[in-house]
């Protein structure tokens, strides 16, 4: 069996709980995602409608899916659509998680930026690494300024934050 | 680690919602206690990690980790600092050396040897040896040469591989020969005892 993983795929989170980014999702990504990710939960942060086919193989392998509008960083409503995100991951009961957008760069790299500020308190340096590492060297700028910049208030379930969590006060 | 877990509970604030069944947390900005990753950091599986070489601003970083074992892919030692860490933390560091008889004459631009290959990947497909770290001096070539191989275990198919491998080597991009070194290879030299493997892979190659 070979296997071929999405375009741009890696673990983010590989403890307790896995979370993965990618770009879009082909058939010929199916049985790598079906048969070594186990997904429970698929967040899409894009602009394209989802195709039939790539539905049909979610619904089959029960795999919730969230499709979270966002051409960019630059987007009006794009603080609730982050919260969004952060609101399934920041709960234990939806991983397996699998982000993607189109090409795994720019917009999954703003919300992984996000989650290793915000939630594991990583420094800006490597944070922007990173991104520079899915987006092939690419600045992105504006993107990089969003993510440090970002806050949030956020009041959730402590009993069922992912054990990598770094960041809480309790209310 | 602990001792701050036991300081938070201590200060954990419980409002009458507890009684109700909720305890309520909220999450707002970063903690103020930035934690520096190693350069080219990167999970590849569950509690598997890569990056170039750690330094001492990163030892924070890497006590959250947890890790039981780093491999390092280099004939010359790590950097003292990073040998004190690893006895004061239990932390086995292995040397997968690139040329055992390359002596001082190291060539950070010699490939890794077969058997250097399949030493780092026997450690690798053991799970006794988790959580574990695979580095190099930049986190691109040797440890990319390795995970290259790990990847071709479980079936990843050659262009995955080499994407993965790319990602992480800079602006200059990836060797020819380190990719012609992870098509090469013979995947049936790593022995993998199924009662000691890590489940993911287990998955892959069943």
């Amino acid at each position: 069996m070979v296997y071929i993983p999405p375009l741009n795929f890696a673990p983010v989170i590989s403890t307790e709980v896995l979370l993965y980014r990618s770009g879009f999702p082909m058939p010929l990504n199916y049985p790598f995602i079906k048969d070594q990710l186990h997904l429970r939960t698929v967040i899409y942060v894009g602009d394209k409608e989802i195709a039939d086919d790539y539905k049909e193989f979610l619904d089959e392998q029960n795999i919730s899916y969230h499709y979270i509008h966002m051409n960019s960083c630059l987007d009006p409503e794009i603080h609730q659509q982050m919260d969004r995100v952060l609101r399934l991951v920041l709960d234990i009961e939806n991983y397996p998680i699998l982000i993607h957008s189109n090409k795994g760069k720019h917009r999954v790299g703003v919300v992984v930026g996000i989650i290793r500020k915000l939630l594991q308190g990583w420094s800006t340096t490597g944070i922007y690494q990173e991104y520079g590492i899915f987006s092939g060297g690419l600045k992105g700028a504006a993107d990089l300024e969003f993510i440090t910049m970002f806050n949030t208030e956020l009041t959730v379930d402590k009993r069922k934050l992912p054990d990598f969590v770094r960041n809480f006060e309790s209310t | 680690m602990e001792t701050d877990y036991e300081e938070d509970d201590d200060n954990v604030y419980i409002n009458e919602e507890l009684e109700s069944g909720k305890e309520q947390v909220v999450v707002s900005h970063a903690p103020d206690q930035r934690i520096v990753p190693p350069l080219n950091f990167c999970p590849v599986e569950r509690y598997l990690y890569r990056s170039g070489q750690p330094s001492p601003v990163n030892f924070p970083f890497l006590l959250n980790l947890n890790l039981r074992t780093i491999i390092w892919l280099a004939n010359e030692e790590p950097q003292d600092t990073l040998l004190e860490f690893c006895d004061a933390h239990g932390i086995q560091l292995q040397f997968a050396t690139i040329n055992p008889d390359g002596g001082e004459d190291d060539n950070p631009w010699d490939g890794l040897t077969e058997h250097s290959i399949i030493s780092a990947l026997q450690t690798i497909v053991n799970i006794e040896n988790y959580p574990l770290l695979v580095c190099c001096g930049m986190g691109r070539h040797r440890t990319g040469t390795v995970i290259g191989c790990l990847r071709r275990i479980m079936g990843w198919n050659l262009a995955s591989v080499s994407e993965e491998y790319r990602r992480f080597t800079g602006s200059r991009g990836g060797r020819i020969l380190v990719e012609l070194l992870i098509e090469a290879f013979d995947t049936h030299l790593v022995k993998i005892d199924r009662e000691k493997a890590p489940r993911w892979l287990l998955s892959a190659v069943k």
